[in-house]
């Protein structure tokens, strides 16, 4: 035998195949390079980034409030460094433009880009259209911005979580403040879940505290002109206007209001808006009462919330608008449930999330367990007379409701919400 | 009631006068260039957007400008992308001018932000406008004095001067006007800056009274491909019927049928189908055929 080169003529040598001493050792260090290596590519695979899916408008008359939800998300992510337990984590965006496409793309983020979890839903209907496939794909889904009671009520599930307090939390809030003002009330709302459920709970308010509707509308969402229905209100004379149509539409809707000559008329009040629908107006239109679920100068807020206010303003130098918060909070609830559930299992994430807790002052903020709705706090808020920050509109006047005991009573019951929850 | 009949048929012919200006524009470049222009949305709020940014920086007055910035725009885009399409299959004239509606929109986000700015009508406008039973603002007013103005100078120009013929002419039969030894470009690239001129110019008129963010066309340009095809592809005195009666089905189907406002042109629109497949005013062009 040679000492430097051996020549085989079975196995997987070819015959007249020379195999050098220097190719043997080659061999052999690739292969035990590749034993060494083995646990470091374990950790490769381990090390790919967690996605999670974002449905925020790109397009359409909530885009206004989805570019705050989105930056509200992106820095609960880069508060984390973009890491769950030493693994990157990648958010992958994805449009909204009608309730068919928020289906359809919650179901690419989940068939396509295997994400975790899906936060997002800027509309009711959107985020009702994104909860079908959260439980039809067993994803984990946090809706922070929808409103519609069915979300977290009639069309629950065990895969759907939602932030923003529904709309009879929001009813009950705003409502006496309102017949306080009168109890003649015109209300104009968008003609889906969002609106109707505002003119439902409204309606039940009023005529329960001796009032009367003395005249509604349902309003195509997108409406460029609302004149028409300014003068039916007009004629109507009632004491208070209950509004119900969202972001983009309550813009322009304020703007004419206001050309119409009817701003400071007629009270004018609705729930659960947004800064940037105010901002958008200008101080010479805005108008209005308002509910909204977090502000940047509350003094009660939480070290967390003047930490991401404060990591926001060093972001995006304006303040953070309430939509940019609810961003943040629902996006960190589903972060902070992910790593709690040191997998990306969905049965484990959600479990976590609703383990999920996070200390809000004198109350716990937490999804319920039986309804998946996170218990919070509202606002009331009006228009100061005289605009002279040009992002300081709001004029807060409660926070509300005030204990703990009365929000349980506000959120209501199990037997009240009537949410069938299902197994995982 | 006669008071709010007639308060709502005002203000529904101020909505449709918009409606006609946008939908002008988007048949007068079909007609002439055969192209669907689907970033005529993008050139409404283009039109806004700089109308806010001249009258922020020196006053309202300034904001007249706008229009014409948005056409001259348009003729730049006509120059670089447009002129390219003639000819080719009309698929690629939809695909390249949404391409360019997203591009705008993009634009204007990048350059505005994506959330509402506010936009409000000049002081002086600030007000009602009371004649017998008719109750509107005086903004409107002149959104409607405006709008008439331009697509009556617009209809002048047209209809009486030596350009228009040519434009008339072209938009039958193209290869016949550049054999006779007319340099149909310059033409075409005419036109289409004064559809987006218009456009632009509803850009403006609108803004102080709607939402203006980079995607507010939207909602102001489905109505206005509903009006050229009610009125018939192509037809000036077809948009100007079509833009008016949309805008009082809207104004009148609030008040009577409110349940109804968000379908009402749509049936307006099927039923003159039914009728006349090619629009109230829409003639055969064998361009087209």
């Amino acid at each position: 035998m040679s000492d430097d080169s051996t020549t085989a003529s079975t196995g997987l040598i070819k015959p007249g195949f020379s195999l050098r001493r220097r190719s043997v050792l080659l061999g052999a260090s690739g292969l035990a390079a590749g034993v060494l290596a083995k646990p470091y590519i374990a950790n490769a695979a381990a090390g790919e980034p967690i996605k999670i899916g974002m449905i925020w408008a790109k397009t359409g008359q909530i885009v206004a409030q989805a570019e705050y939800l989105a930056q509200g998300g992106y820095i609960a992510l880069e508060q984390r460094n973009n890491m769950i337990n030493g693994r990157p984590v990648e958010i992958v965006w994805l449009d909204e433009p009608n309730p068919q496409t928020a289906q359809q793309n919650a179901e690419r983020l989940v068939s396509e880009h295997k994400v975790a979890g899906i936060v997002g839903g800027a509309l009711s209907s959107f985020a009702l259209a994104i909860s079908s496939v959260a439980l039809k794909t067993k994803t984990p889904y946090v809706a922070p911005n929808a409103a519609a009671s069915e979300i977290t009520g009639s069309a629950c599930n065990r895969y759907t979580f939602r932030l923003n307090p529904p709309v009879p939390v929001h009813t009950n809030v705003l409502a006496p403040y309102c017949a306080a003002m009168g109890k003649k009330w015109y209300i104009m709302t968008a003609a889906y879940a969002f609106g109707q459920d505002i003119k439902k709970s409204f309606t039940d308010y009023i005529t329960a505290h001796g009032g009367t509707v003395v005249g509604s509308d349902e309003v195509p969402v997108g409406a460029p002109d609302y004149s028409s229905y300014i003068l039916k209100i007009r004629a109507a004379k009632p004491d208070v206007v209950i509004g119900g149509v969202s972001a983009g539409d309550l813009t322009t809707f304020l703007k004419q209001w206001n050309e119409m000559g009817m701003r400071g008329k007629i009270p004018f009040a609705e729930i659960a808006v947004g800064n940037t629908d105010l901002w958008g107006v200008g101080p010479e239109a805005a108008d209005g009462l308002y509910t909204i679920t977090w502000w940047y100068k509350n003094p009660n807020n939480t070290p967390e919330d003047k930490e991401f206010a404060a990591a926001y303003m060093k972001k995006h130098n304006r303040p953070a608008a309430d939509k940019a918060w609810m961003g943040w909070m629902g996006m960190k609830s589903m972060l902070d449930s992910i790593e709690m559930a040191g997998s990306t299992d969905s049965a484990k994430i959600v479990q976590a999330l609703e383990s999920w807790k996070m200390q809000r002052g004198d109350i716990t903020a937490k999804y319920r367990t039986f309804d998946h709705q996170m218990e919070n706090r509202l606002l009331v808020a009006g228009i100061h007379e005289k605009i002279t920050d040009k992002w300081d509109y709001f004029d807060v006047k409660a926070e509300l409701p005030k204990s703990a005991a009365d929000i349980d009573a506000a959120f209501g019951t199990e037997a009240a919400i009537g949410c069938k929850m299902g197994a995982l | 009631m006669l008071e709010m009949l007639a308060s709502q048929a005002v203000n529904g012919l101020v909505l449709g006068f918009l409606y006609v200006l946008i939908a002008i524009g988007l048949s007068i470049i079909f007609g002439m260039l055969g192209i669907v222009n689907m970033a005529h949305g993008a050139f409404f709020a283009l039109g806004a957007y700089l109308a806010l940014m001249l009258s922020n920086q020196f006053g309202w007055g300034a904001a007249l400008l706008a229009p014409i910035g948005t056409g001259l725009l348009g003729m730049l885009v006509e120059k670089v992308l447009i002129r390219r399409l003639y000819g080719k299959e009309p698929l690629l004239g939809l695909i390249l001018t949404f391409a360019l509606a997203l591009l705008i929109e993009t634009l204007l986000r990048r350059f505005f932000g994506g959330a509402a700015v506010p936009f409000s009508t000049p002081k002086v406008l600030s007000g009602f406008f009371e004649y017998g039973p008719i109750l509107t603002t005086k903004f409107r007013i002149i959104v409607l004095c405006v709008t008439v103005v331009a697509m009556v100078t617009f209809w002048a120009f047209i209809s009486f001067t030596p350009f228009g013929r040519i434009i008339r002419a072209g938009s039958r039969d193209p290869e016949m006007v550049g054999l006779l030894g007319i340099n149909l470009p310059v033409v075409l690239n005419f036109v289409f800056g004064v559809g987006c001129l218009l456009a632009g110019l509803a850009g403006m008129l609108a803004g102080p009274l709607q939402t203006v963010t980079p995607t507010m066309g939207g909602p102001w340009v489905m109505p206005a491909f509903v009006i050229v095809a009610i009125g018939g592809l192509g037809s000036y005195p077809g948009a100007i019927v079509a833009g008016l009666a949309v805008g009082m089905v809207n104004a009148m189907s609030v008040q009577f049928a409110p349940d109804w406002a968000g379908v009402a042109m749509y049936a307006l629109m099927a039923a003159v189908l039914v009728l006349r497949p090619r629009g109230l005013f829409g003639e055969k062009w064998e361009r087209f055929e």
